[in-house]
């Protein structure tokens, strides 16, 4: 199903990469997520802001239906990515992750080598018939990450020797290499210094040229300087969504006021 | 000084503060002591337990044997049947050359064949079919000598004992002293423990059979509790719901892990044996009974490994697109391996020190020769020890003490080479 490539010309009308409706998620009894209603324009960087616990990561992870790994966790409403429902009985949450990558908070590289956790998206997926080809999506995506000129005569050595902040570029090769349309982040900068924040951020920058990233961010600042859309979640609910710039000079609704001039989270 | 103390804040030297400090302190090194102490007592009996193995077990290592020149008289055997020859007779006249004094009288001269092990005829019965061109010859052989002459010649016979107490009289230990005198007794490594089964007689008496058995019990409960127990790790970690009945299953395992062996046996007498009619004292049915009771052991430390991986890993892979299957064998069991393993090995050396089932499914039958295929009869270590320690001959009471060494030195090894695995294979992420 999501083999079927749009022509770019039909991506590029519609300009909505992703539209959540209604969206509704429960752990258990407890509601997680309340109504939510969202819609992520592609080759944008939008910013998920809020205190902690509003739900954020929570919808961020309906986006790649993530969260159907946890047993108690309930899904309702509809997210269409390309106008195709990603909960629809057909979808193949598998498939859907390779067009849906993640980054999480943590650096996580696979405890192998810097090579391997790069090719192991195209190598599960089938997208490399020949060693060359390998190479190659390793090198492009090592590039795409800005890793490249650091790592390329270590390839073979592993991924968790790296420092945290290259950590963390190279789990993004590692998200970028099976070539999604969406990228996810869940905070990737929260467990790294000022130096690599700033090297992901630029990095975050020029990724959103090919795709639609969505970040999650604790701080302020960070979605004021990365994104062009930003959405401020509240105890589950969506309270406001509009450009970045509106959002931190104007705020229509009281609440996110507040949050940004410090006054609840 | 006080005034500065007091000014900084703090007084160090007020006796209230120091008493407290003295209590703090008195009871941490009490606890310290304590600690100490439990590990100097746990020590000290580790320390008496392999002290008293090694001082009867050594005993065993070596082996008392006897040189002879023996004359194959062609007049007790028959070059076309050489198996057949009477060996026993030949033991006689070779054992008269060497006491030409003793007068010819059967219970004189069955005193001094008797110094020989009963395993010296069939030794030499062995050389000559082998080569029955030696017939009318003199060839010199070493035979071991009876547990009686090796106790002797060990010192473990005190001559002092009055001579009706003693098992060996005063003109059987001068006769044997004569031996000695011409140079004929020696006392080399005792190989037979290893290359022998298992005999009446202690001089002979080996752990081959034991060993065997042991090897083969252990393969088949390794062949039958590692994918198994490994398949069923997996499953209820990574793919069976959280619900009533897993946790049923999960109290269930826990349990089964901690039920007495002898019920396993007891289960494998009535099932393996009796219903579906399993040959007896088999190795095969003993590591399957082993099976049983090592397949909970390798579940709890399978699972154990597998939640150790940390989730941010499976996360990872998950969020590239890999199926369940492929986070869990490409990544999750490769990372819980080592955990896995030295369970697993654990779990067998605790297999291989037990004795209680093996005795119910018959592994402690009396069998001369080592097991040729896991479905012959054969009996396992801890067994032989079994059999060993329930014997009347002196010569068991060293050689129990020694199998009990080799045992542990088995069981040492398995360890070792779990710790080497875990060290080898462990990770950092």
């Amino acid at each position: 199903m999501f083999d079927v490539t749009k022509p770019e010309t039909a991506v590029d009308q519609t300009d909505i990469k992703i539209a959540a409706s209604n969206v509704q998620v429960f752990y258990g009894e407890t509601q997680a997520i309340k109504d939510v209603k969202v819609d992520i324009q592609d080759k944008t960087v939008t910013a998920f802001i809020g205190p902690s616990g509003c739900g954020k990561s929570t919808f961020l992870r309906c986006l790649n239906r993530m969260n159907d790994t946890i047993d108690s966790c309930r899904v309702e409403g509809r997210i269409l990515l390309d106008e195709q429902d990603i909960y629809a009985p057909q979808v193949d949450p598998v498939q859907l992750r390779a067009k849906v990558g993640m980054v999480f908070q943590k650096p996580n590289p696979f405890p192998k080598s810097i090579y391997e956790n790069v090719a192991y998206g195209p190598k599960i997926h089938g997208m490399a018939r020949t060693k060359g080809e390998l190479d190659e999506v390793v090198e492009k995506s090592l590039r795409r990450a800005a890793l490249w000129e650091e790592v390329k005569d270590r390839l073979d050595t592993p991924g968790t020797g790296l420092s945290g902040g290259q950590q963390q570029r190279l789990c993004i090769a590692r998200a970028v290499a099976t070539r999604p349309e969406v990228l996810l982040m869940d905070e990737p900068c929260s467990a790294l210094d000022p130096i690599a924040t700033a090297q992901v951020e630029e990095l975050i920058d020029e990724l959103k040229q090919r795709f639609s990233v969505v970040i999650v961010t604790h701080s302020m600042q960070q979605a004021a300087r990365v994104s062009q859309k930003t959405a401020f979640f509240h105890l589950g609910n969506l309270v406001e969504y509009d450009d970045t710039n509106t959002i931190f000079t104007n705020p229509q609704d009281p609440r996110t006021e507040s949050y940004i001039t410090g006054r609840i989270g | 000084m006080t005034d500065q103390t007091n000014n900084t804040g703090f007084d160090w030297t007020t006796p209230s503060f120091q008493s407290h400090m003295k209590r703090r302190r008195r009871s941490q090194l009490q606890l310290k002591l304590l600690g100490l102490g439990a590990i100097a007592i746990a020590f000290m009996m580790l320390m008496l337990l392999i002290t008293s193995l090694i001082s009867t077990g050594y005993h065993a290592f070596t082996q008392t044997h006897l040189k002879i020149e023996v004359f194959l008289d062609p007049e007790h055997l028959d070059p076309a049947k050489p198996a057949r020859g009477n060996y026993r007779q030949i033991l006689t006249d070779t054992m008269k050359t060497q006491f030409p004094d003793v007068p010819d009288d059967r219970a004189e001269l069955r005193k001094l064949t008797s110094i020989l092990s009963n395993g010296a005829q069939f030794q030499i019965r062995d050389r000559v079919v082998e080569n029955p061109g030696l017939i009318g010859e003199t060839v010199q052989f070493d035979v071991p000598v009876a547990d009686t002459y090796d106790q002797l010649n060990k010192g473990l016979i005190d001559p002092d004992t009055p001579e009706e107490y003693r098992r060996l009289k005063n003109d059987e230990i001068a006769n044997f002293e004569l031996l000695k005198d011409r140079g004929l007794v020696t006392e080399p490594l005792n190989t037979a423990l290893l290359t022998n089964a298992d005999s009446r007689f202690p001089e002979l008496a080996g752990l081959k059979g034991a060993l065997v058995g042991s090897f083969y019990a252990l393969l088949t409960c390794f062949l039958l509790s590692f994918p198994l127990g490994i398949g069923a790790a997996i499953y209820l970690e990574e793919f069976a719901p959280r619900n009533r009945v897993s946790d049923l299953i999960e109290i269930n395992i826990n349990n089964l892990a901690a039920v007495p062996s002898v019920v396993f046996g007891l289960l494998a007498l009535a099932v393996f044996l009796g219903w579906f009619g399993m040959p007896r004292s088999a190795p095969f049915v003993g590591g399957m009974t082993l099976a049983l009771m090592t397949l909970p052991t390798i579940i709890i430390a399978t699972r154990a490994a597998l939640k150790a991986v940390p989730p941010s890993i499976r996360e990872a892979a998950l969020a590239v697109g890999a199926s369940r299957q492929q986070v869990v064998f490409g990544h999750v069991l490769p990372l819980a391996m080592p955990g896995i393993l030295t369970g697993t090995i654990i779990g067998l050396a605790q297999a291989l020190g037990e004795t209680a089932p093996l005795l119910l499914i018959g592994m402690n039958a009396f069998i001369t020769s080592a097991p040729s295929t896991p479905f012959d009869s054969a009996t396992a270590l801890p067994t032989q020890i079994f059999i060993w320690a329930d014997s009347p001959e002196r010569g068991f009471v060293s050689r129990t003490s020694a199998a009990i060494l080799v045992l542990l030195t088995f069981l040492i090894m398995m360890n070792a080479v779990a710790i080497f695995l875990r060290q080898k294979f462990e990770r950092k992420w």
